[in-house]
């Protein structure tokens, strides 16, 4: 599995907010990309993800696996995201948020994948709770595994551990890149804060002037 | 300190701890009539023979199933249209003044639009017209398109006129800055799972929705299955509906069919409370089934965008089309089938103009009640705790959510009590109480949505509370005042229940004499009335629209 970008950019109302870069993400790597605020790193990944929104416009060229994705649509592109926020949605049981990611197929078996992803969250009673009863750590961990469910070629990261205590903050960050290494998932990842890039990890840093440079 | 710092309303309330004042206005001319009006719709509850002449009726059980059909065929069939264009215009070009567009919908009465339906798709109406001018016929066909014993005109006009307010509510919900902001991440989320925006929709926002529609759901079906005008101008006769059955008994000069007609109201409110229980029940029965469907993994189908457009353009040209056909009906004098073109004449309208009470007492009662409904809920609402508006909102909620017919009845008997029928105080009253219950529903939130910190900076700034109001207050209001004032206005326009019983013959309203028109032949005069009884909401919607616009805003 790979991501490869190459001379992507984004425009807001016509004016170059990142300046073209290329970039190669190897199965399992996870690159960070950091940068200000209000720099475009989020709407860089909306744009690999498929659902820039205007004013907002970007160009370049996306290849998962060797495919183009550029006219692919974004429910199609097989990239699963992470947000600040769980997004586990309100309506639906722990279980039932797990099952909306599972292809279709026999009951029994989306049954079983989702037991499965359960005990991998270490959270094998909660099948029926309704998120909000779930701690931080918890709708974390439920979040990571309902992505991984739809099994993924790459995925994307949108500052997930921003809103997670200090301690807390540790823990979830590492069981979610043990579980994206052990898949050789491609990520990119976006943050301000450094100590969340993994340890000999690349990193990118977007500049004031919308350079993207090495780190 | 500076006496000056608070103005003499608030200030006085807040001083002496009689902030209790401001609620009295809005207790004398809103709450204590409704609780009254209430108290008395069951006052007849338990004399047996009204029961037994009701369960005697020929016309009780044809008519109940009718009733009961009807609300909910054309409440599903809102809704289903409601949701098709909420999904086409989110977030599209239309998006942006789909609140606008459905508000002035909502601003036309249901009766002027079943007299408008009525004349399109009659055996010798336009539609006929039309195709008998390509196929030749030379007399109107022999099909029940309007009265038909299904009551499918009358669905068809209930579903036309109660989407919009649907799509309105809806649109509110949707507006709000953190929705939007919940349901872009959402959206995101899943479409990373492999789902497409038409089963984000159906999996996602749709389920979220509908805890907020059951209110207003709840109205339309109690409103569609015990609507008597629109029944009476468009609605199947043989049988009729139960609310038509029950509204010619009250009207019956004998005793023991007025009595027959009250005990009915109350069956037919129970029996509605049932069907809402068993609707309820078969959800929750049914639950597994439909959790099935949500829970069946990723699907890439897509959003019926353009069905959804397609829907809503269908709806406003409709909505412009019955308006134009009223206004043409009206000057069509003589007009043989299968002739496109009628010879016109103005008769109708000299006639209207020669004796205008009707319409003069329509526009007073309108304007009386809605600017004194905006002045007790102004009052309200500036001197009385945010927690006890819910007050006045279960009390609206109640109003509307109960039969028009069974809290019109016992608005006649306790105004009969205190001498308010047959003339104008209690027809101003009668008509004041829908319009407060749907100004409230319309005011409190954007009322109570203000940002308390413009009050402290306000108070920072050495404003005083009268200064603070209507310097800040009421220019920062003006957008939801004026469309309350609106629909207030446009409310108090179709009322025929309270109009016919507390005016008991006294006074002729718009909508008394187009009820009655309606069984006649005069076809043009109908027209003209239901013209009428269209423009003057329409033209204070659209004034309130074009005045409510904010100078500091796009939105």
């Amino acid at each position: 599995m790979s991501l490869h970008l190459k001379n992507i950019s984004l425009n807001l109302n016509g004016n170059p907010l990142i300046l073209p870069f290329s970039l190669e993400i190897a199965a399992g790597e996870i690159v960070t990309l950091m940068g200000p605020s209000g720099c475009g790193k989020s709407s860089l990944l909306s744009y690999v993800a498929g659902d820039l929104a205007a004013p907002l416009r970007g160009h370049g060229d996306i290849f998962l696996n060797g495919n183009a994705l550029n006219t692919t649509r974004p429910e199609q592109r097989r990239i699963g995201r992470l947000f600040q926020d769980d997004l586990l949605f309100p309506h639906m049981t722990v279980g039932e948020n797990l099952l909306f990611a599972i292809q279709r197929g026999a009951r029994s078996e989306r049954q079983a994948m989702m037991k499965t992803a359960l005990q991998r969250a270490e959270l094998e009673d909660f099948e029926n709770r309704s998120p909000h009863t779930l701690s931080g750590g918890q709708r974390s961990r439920i979040s990571l595994m309902r992505t991984l469910l739809a099994k993924p070629q790459a995925m994307l990261l949108d500052e997930p551990f921003n809103k997670l205590d200090q301690a807390l903050r540790n823990t979830v960050r590492e069981y979610t890149f043990s579980h994206l290494s052990t898949r050789n998932i491609p990520t990119l990842m976006v943050t301000h804060d450094l100590n969340d890039a993994p340890k000999n990890g690349r990193i990118l840093q977007i500049t004031t002037t919308g350079e993207v440079k090495h780190v | 300190m500076k006496r000056t710092e608070k103005s003499w309303i608030p200030a006085f309330a807040s001083m002496t701890g009689v902030g209790a004042l401001g609620s009295l206005p809005i207790l004398t001319l809103f709450a204590l009539p409704l609780l009254a009006s209430l108290f008395f719709s069951f006052e007849i509850t338990f004399d047996r023979q009204a029961w037994q002449n009701l369960l005697a009726h020929p016309q009780l059980w044809s008519g109940l199933r009718l009733s009961i059909y009807t609300g909910a065929a054309s409440t599903i069939l809102a809704l289903a249209a409601a949701l098709l264009i909420i999904i086409g215009a989110y977030e599209s070009k239309s998006w942006h003044n789909l609140p606008a567009t459905m508000g002035a919908m909502l601003a036309l009465p249901h009766l002027a639009l079943a007299i408008g339906l009525s004349f399109l798709i009659m055996p010798s109406g336009i539609l006929a017209r039309i195709v008998a001018n390509i196929v030749g016929w030379q007399t109107p066909p022999q099909w029940v398109t309007t009265h038909d014993p299904y009551g499918i005109a009358l669905i068809i006009a209930l579903a036309i006129k109660e989407a919009p307010f649907i799509v309105w509510v809806l649109a509110g919900f949707l507006n709000r800055e953190d929705i939007r902001q919940k349901f872009v991440l959402q959206r995101a989320a899943a479409q990373s799972l492999g789902h497409g925006t038409g089963s984000i929709w159906l999996r996602i926002f749709v389920p979220q929705l509908m805890p907020k529609l059951i209110w207003p759901l709840v109205i339309v079906f109690v409103y569609a299955a015990t609507v008597v005008d629109m029944s009476l101008a468009i609605g199947p006769t043989q049988p009729p509906t139960l609310a038509t059955v029950i509204w010619a008994d009250i009207n019956s000069e004998q005793v023991v069919n007025n009595a027959r007609g009250g005990v009915g109201a109350i069956f037919l409110s129970l029996a509605l409370l049932m069907s809402l229980v068993l609707a309820w029940s078969f959800i929750i029965v049914t639950k597994p089934i439909w959790k099935n469907i949500m829970n069946a993994g990723p699907s890439t189908w897509a959003a019926p965008v353009f069905a959804g457009h397609t829907k809503l353009i269908s709806l406003e040209v409709f909505y412009v089309l019955i308006a134009a056909l009223l206004f043409f009906m009206s000057l069509a004098q003589n007009w043989p089938f299968p002739n496109l073109v009628p010879t016109a004449s103005l008769k109708p309208w000299g006639t209207i103009f020669q004796n205008p009470n009707a319409l003069i007492t329509s526009i007073v009662l309108a304007t009386l009640t809605s600017f004194t409904a905006l002045s007790i809920l102004l009052l309200w609402l500036e001197m009385m705790n945010q927690k006890t508006d819910r007050i006045i909102l279960w009390l609206s909620l109640a109003l509307l959510g109960l039969p028009a017919i069974l809290v019109g009845l016992g608005q006649y008997r306790a105004f009969l009590r205190f001498g308010l029928t047959a003339n104008m105080a209690g027809l101003f009253l009668s008509h004041l109480l829908p319009v407060v219950a749907y100004m409230a529903i319309v005011l409190v939130g954007p009322y109570r949505a203000i940002d308390p910190r413009f009050s402290a900076t306000a108070k920072s700034l050495q404003a005083s509370t009268l200064k603070f109001f209507i310097a800040i207050k009421l220019p920062l209001l003006k957008a939801p005042i004026l469309s309350a004032l609106a629909v207030g206005f446009a409310v108090s326009f179709g009322q025929y229940i309270p109009a016919q019983l507390i005016g008991a013959g006294r006074f002729s309203t718009l909508p008394i004499e187009a009820v009655t028109l309606t069984s006649g032949a005069n076809r043009p005069l109908t027209a003209a009335f239901a013209f009428l009884l269209m423009l003057p909401p329409l033209l204070v919607y659209v004034a309130a629209a074009r005045f409510g616009r904010s100078r500091w805003s796009n939105s």
